[in-house]
C-alpha cells in the first residue's frame, strides 16, 4: 500500500516537472509606432511630435531596420526626411526586445547617409513602447512611441 | 453717353423683310426677322462678296460689339460679343449651318465658300437655340438647288501667295460646293528662317433637298474639311518691346471635320413639325511650342477624335394671334483627346529642376533627372450630354408682338483621365545610381449644369408702318466643362510629389496645384435686358440697341501664377456689360451707304483671384468700340458694271488682363474694292488692311513671359468669278 502511495507521488511529481516551462523570449514582430523624437540642437531638446516609426525585424529576428518618418534634426530645416537605420542588433529576452547599434551608416534620399551616422544606438521594445536613443552625427536624439494598432 | 452713341447702325441689306424664303427658313423663329424684338445684322450674297466676308473673322466690327481675332490657327475661333467671350473651350455664340449647331469651337473657323447668308442675332438665344448662345447666335445658310442648274466659280490670289478658289455647281435637287484655300504665310520665324503660319485647306459640301409632296420636304447637309497650316505667330514681349517670332519647336495644325445633317419639314394643316439630326465628326492634330522660345523648354500636343450627334424637333402654330412653338433637343459627344506635353533639356532645367531644388537645402544635396526629355502623357476621354425642352408664344394683339419663351437645359460631363509620366532621377550625394520613377495619374471626374431654366421675355410696338420699338429680357449661358489645359501642371506637381516621396523628402512649402477635381469649371450665365428702336423704310434702314448683360460665373482663361506651364478656366464672380449698338444702311441711287458703331463697357462686377481683387476693372480682350462704316457707288457703262467701294473698320481700345495696365489703342483698318462687272463675269481688285499697320491683336502669358501676336499686314487681291 505505502509501495504503492510513493509511486503515486512520484507520478505526481513527474508530472508537475513536465508541466514546469522554461520562460519564452519575444519574438521580434514587424510594427509601426509614434511618439515623439527629440534632438538636441545647440543643447536643447528640440522635439519632433507625432513621429512615425518603422520597426521590421529580419527573418531570424537578430537584426532590424528603423525607419523614422518626417523627421526634422534642426528648426531651420526647410524640408523633413525619412531615415532608415539599418543592421540594428536585437536580443530578445522574456520581457523586451533590446536594440543595441555601435555605429552603422543609415539610409535616406535613396542611399547611404554618411552625414548623420548613427552612433550609440541603444533601446528596447516592452509592452508596446519602443524608445531608443542614439547619435545622428552628433547630434543626440531620443524617440519614445506606442505600437499603432493596426 | 448712351445718348451720344445712338445712331450710327447700318445692314449690308435690303430690307429684312425682303428676305428670301430660302433664307428665312434658317431661323427657329415663328415670325419674320424685322420683327424680332432683337437686333439682327444680316449680310445677304452682294454684302458677303463686297467685303469679302470669306469667314467668321471678317464679321468683326461689321456686326455691332462682335470682334473675331485671327491668331493663333483655325481651332482657336475666339469669339467676343457684348462683352462676353473666352479663348478656350466653349464659346459665347452659337453657330448654325444649314439648321446644324455647331457643337464644337474647334470648327467654327473654315472657309464660307458656298455660304450664301449670314445673320448674327445679337443678346442672349437661348430659348430656342440653347446652350452657348449667350450673347448671340450666327446662323448661317448655303446654297440650296432651286432645280435649275447654275454654276459660279471664282479665283482670288494676293500677297503672300494667297490664293482662294472654289466653285459650286446646282443641279436638280442637288447643290455641290467645293473650295481651296492657300497662302505661304505672313509671319517669318526667325529662329527657323521660315514662315510660320501657312495654310491649306479644303473643303467640301453636297445639299439635296426634295419636296415629295406640297407638304413635306427633306434635306440632307453634308459639309467636310480638310486643313492643314502652322500658326502660333506669337512674339516675346519684354521691357516694352516686342521681339519677332522666333521659337524652335512645331507650331501646326491639321483638321479633318465632317458634319451631316438631315432635315425634314411638315407643314399641317394648322402646324409646322421640323426635324433635325446631325452628326459631326472632328479629327485634328495641334502641335505647339508652347515656350514661344528658341530654347528646348516645352511642347504640347493637342489631338481630338470626336464624334457628336445632335436630334431636334420642333413643333410650331400658325393662328392669327397666336403662334406657339415647341421643341426637344438632345446631344451627346464623345473626345476621345490625346495631349502630351513633353519637357526639353532646357525645360527640365529651368521649370522642374529648378523648382524642386530652390526647396532642398544646399547640405542635403540636390536633385537630377537624366532623361534628355520628359514625357508627360495625357489621355481624356470626355463624354457630353444635354438634353432640352422649349417652348416659345407669340401673341399679335393690334400693334404689339409679345413673345414669351421658357427653355429647360441640362447638361452633364464625364471625363476620365489617364495620364502617365516617367522619368529617371538621382539625388546627389546619396544615389549612386539613376532610378527609375513612373508615376501615374488616372481617375475620372464629372460635372453638371443642374437643370438651367432659360426665360425670355420680349415686345415690339409697331409706332407706325416705318417704326418699330422694342424690348426683351431673356437669359442666356455657356456650358461648363473640364479644363483639360491644366493637367501639366497637375502631372508636374504630382510628378514631384511622388519624387520626393520616392527620395523620403517633404517640403515644407510644397507648391499648391489643383488636382483634377478641380479641373471642372461651371456654367457661365447672363441676363440680358435690351431695349431698342427699327426704322426701315424704303431705301433706308436703322436700328439702335441699348442693352444691359448681368452675368455670373464668367468664364476666364487664367494663368497659374509663377512658373506654371498650363492655363486654366475660372468662373470669375461677376462682370456685367453696358453698351448701345446702331446699324444704318441707305442705298440713295447708285450709292450704298453701311454703317455700324457699338459701345460696350464690360466691367468685373466683383472678381478676386486670391492675390488682386480686379472689381471694377475692364474685362480683357473687350473692344470698348467696334465701328465700320462703307460706301459704294455703281456706275454702268452698257452692259459693263463698275462698282467701287471703300470701308474703314476699327475696333478698340482694349486691355489685355484683368489689371487694365496693359492697353492696346483703336486699331483702324481702311478697306476699298474695285470691280468690274459684266453679264456672267466679274474681275475685281481688293485691299485689306491698306495702311498696313499691324496692330496687337491677342496677348498672353507663358511660364511668366508675355507673348503677342500681331494682325496680318496689307493684302492686294485680285479676283474674278464668273456665274452661269
Amino acid at each position: 500500500m505505502k509501495t504503492n502511495k510513493l509511486f503515486l507521488a512520484l507520478t505526481a511529481l513527474a508530472l508537475l516537472a513536465c508541466n514546469k516551462k522554461e520562460p519564452e523570449v519575444i519574438v521580434p514582430q514587424t510594427a509601426d509606432y509614434k511618439g515623439t523624437v527629440t534632438v538636441m540642437y545647440k543643447g536643447e531638446p528640440y522635439d519632433n511630435e507625432n513621429i512615425e516609426v518603422n520597426f521590421t525585424p529580419s527573418e531570424d529576428g537578430k537584426t532590424a531596420s528603423i525607419t523614422i518618418f518626417k523627421i526634422r534634426f534642426v528648426p531651420q530645416m526647410p524640408v523633413t526626411i525619412d531615415v532608415t537605420i539599418p543592421n540594428v542588433q536585437l536580443t530578445s529576452t522574456s520581457t523586451e526586445v533590446l536594440l543595441s547599434c555601435d555605429e552603422v551608416i543609415p539610409l535616406a534620399m535613396g542611399g547611404e547617409y554618411p552625414r548623420y551616422k548613427v552612433t550609440n544606438l541603444t533601446g528596447s521594445i516592452e509592452h508596446g513602447t519602443l524608445d531608443f536613443s542614439l547619435n545622428f552625427g552628433d547630434i543626440p536624439t531620443t524617440f519614445t512611441g506606442r505600437q499603432l494598432l493596426k | 453717353m448712351l445718348t451720344a452713341v445712338l445712331s450710327i447702325f447700318i445692314t449690308l441689306t435690303p430690307p429684312i423683310d425682303t428676305l428670301p424664303p430660302a433664307y428665312a427658313k434658317a431661323f427657329k423663329e415663328s415670325m419674320p426677322l424685322e420683327k424680332l424684338a432683337s437686333p439682327v445684322s444680316v449680310l445677304l450674297p452682294a454684302e458677303l462678296k463686297t467685303e469679302g466676308v470669306v469667314g467668321q473673322a471678317r464679321l468683326s466690327a461689321l456686326v455691332p460689339s462682335l470682334l473675331i481675332p485671327e491668331y493663333g490657327a483655325s481651332l482657336t475661333s475666339t469669339v467676343y460679343l457684348r462683352g462676353i467671350g473666352s479663348r478656350m473651350e466653349n464659346p459665347s455664340m452659337g453657330l448654325y449651318v444649314d439648321g446644324i449647331p455647331i457643337m464644337d469651337k474647334n470648327v467654327y473657323d473654315f472657309d464660307w465658300t458656298g455660304i450664301r447668308f449670314a445673320a448674327l442675332m445679337r443678346g442672349p438665344q437661348a430659348t430656342l437655340y440653347g446652350r452657348n448662345s449667350m450673347s448671340g447666335t450666327l446662323v448661317l445658310q448655303s446654297a440650296s438647288p432651286d432645280g435649275e442648274t447654275h454654276l459660279n466659280a471664282y479665283a482670288e490670289a494676293g500677297l503672300a501667295k494667297t490664293l482662294r478658289t472654289g466653285a459650286t455647281v446646282s443641279f436638280g435637287q442637288h447643290v455641290l460646293t467645293a473650295g481651296f484655300k492657300y497662302s505661304a504665310g505672313w509671319s517669318r520665324n526667325e529662329y527657323k528662317g521660315t514662315l510660320c503660319d501657312p495654310y491649306q485647306g479644303l473643303s467640301l459640301r453636297w445639299k439635296w433637298e426634295q419636296a415629295p409632296s406640297g407638304k413635306t420636304r427633306w434635306s440632307n447637309s453634308l459639309f467636310a474639311t480638310l486643313s492643314k497650316e502652322g500658326g502660333f505667330a506669337y512674339g516675346l514681349y519684354e521691357d516694352g518691346i516686342l521681339h519677332p517670332v522666333s521659337y524652335n519647336g512645331e507650331g501646326s495644325y491639321r483638321r479633318i471635320s465632317l458634319i451631316d445633317g438631315v432635315g425634314f419639314h411638315y407643314s399641317g394643316d394648322s402646324f409646322t413639325l421640323d426635324g433635325t439630326g446631325s452628326l459631326q465628326l472632328l479629327s485634328d492634330d495641334m502641335h505647339m511650342d508652347q515656350d514661344f522660345t528658341p530654347q528646348n523648354v516645352f511642347t504640347l500636343q493637342q489631338a481630338q477624335n470626336s464624334a457628336t450627334g445632335t436630334v431636334e424637333v420642333i413643333l410650331k402654330s400658325q393662328k392669327e394671334h397666336w403662334q406657339p412653338s415647341a421643341g426637344v433637343f438632345t446631344f451627346y459627344r464623345y473626345n476621345r483627346m490625346h495631349a502630351p506635353v513633353t519637357f526639353g533639356r532646357t525645360g527640365i532645367e529651368n521649370l522642374i529642376l529648378d523648382n524642386a531644388n530652390r526647396n532642398i537645402p544646399e547640405e542635403i544635396g540636390y536633385l537630377t533627372i537624366a532623361d534628355d526629355e520628359l514625357l508627360i502623357a495625357s489621355d481624356f476621354g470626355i463624354n457630353t450630354f444635354g438634353a432640352a425642352l422649349f417652348h416659345e408664344s407669340v401673341f399679335t394683339l393690334g400693334c404689339w408682338r409679345l413673345t414669351a419663351g421658357l427653355r429647360l437645359d441640362y447638361e452633364g460631363g464625364v471625363m476620365a483621365y489617364d495620364c502617365l509620366t516617367n522619368l529617371h532621377y538621382r539625388f546627389i550625394p546619396t544615389m549612386k545610381a539613376d532610378k527609375a520613377l513612373d508615376v501615374p495619374y488616372h481617375g475620372t471626374v464629372s460635372h453638371s449644369s443642374g437643370l438651367q431654366v432659360l426665360p425670355k421675355l420680349s415686345a415690339l410696338f409697331e409706332a407706325s408702318g416705318d417704326v418699330s420699338l422694342f424690348g426683351s429680357v431673356s437669359k442666356g449661358y455657356r456650358a461648363g466643362g473640364f479644363n483639360t489645359q491644366i493637367f501639366s501642371d497637375i502631372l508636374q506637381s504630382q510628378t514631384m510629389t511622388a519624387l520626393m516621396k520616392d527620395l523620403g523628402v517633404y517640403l515644407d512649402n510644397l507648391p499648391t496645384s489643383v488636382g483634377a477635381e478641380n479641373t471642372r469649371y461651371k456654367p457661365e450665365s447672363a441676363w440680358n435686358f435690351e431695349t431698342g428702336v427699327r426704322l426701315v423704310k424704303e431705301n433706308f434702314r436703322a436700328e439702335a440697341t441699348f442693352y444691359y448683360m448681368n452675368v455670373r460665373n464668367q468664364q476666364l482663361t487664367v494663368f497659374p501664377p509663377g512658373k506654371s506651364t498650363g492655363r486654366m478656366m475660372t468662373n470669375a464672380g461677376a462682370s456685367r456689360s453696358l453698351g448701345a449698338e446702331a446699324e444704318l444702311d441707305w442705298r440713295p441711287g447708285a450709292f450704298h451707304f453701311h454703317a455700324s458703331y457699338a459701345w460696350c463697357d464690360a466691367r468685373f462686377v466683383s472678381y478676386n483671384d486670391g492675390n488682386h481683387d480686379y472689381s471694377g476693372n475692364r474685362i480683357p480682350y473687350v473692344p470698348a468700340h467696334t465701328a465700320f462704316a462703307s460706301a459704294a457707288w455703281r456706275h454702268s457703262f452698257g452692259t459693263v458694271n463698275l462698282n467701287l467701294s471703300a470701308s474703314v473698320r476699327a475696333y478698340g481700345p482694349l486691355c489685355w488682363d484683368e489689371t487694365g495696365l496693359l492697353q492696346e489703342p483703336v486699331h483702324i483698318r481702311p478697306e476699298a474694292r474695285i470691280a468690274l462687272s459684266f453679264s456672267k463675269w466679274e474681275l475685281w481688285l481688293r485691299g485689306e488692311n491698306l495702311t498696313g499697320r499691324t496692330g496687337r491683336n491677342f496677348y498672353f502669358k507663358s511660364v511668366g513671359r508675355e507673348f503677342f501676336s500681331l494682325e496680318r499686314p496689307c493684302n492686294i487681291l485680285l479676283g474674278i468669278s464668273i456665274n452661269i
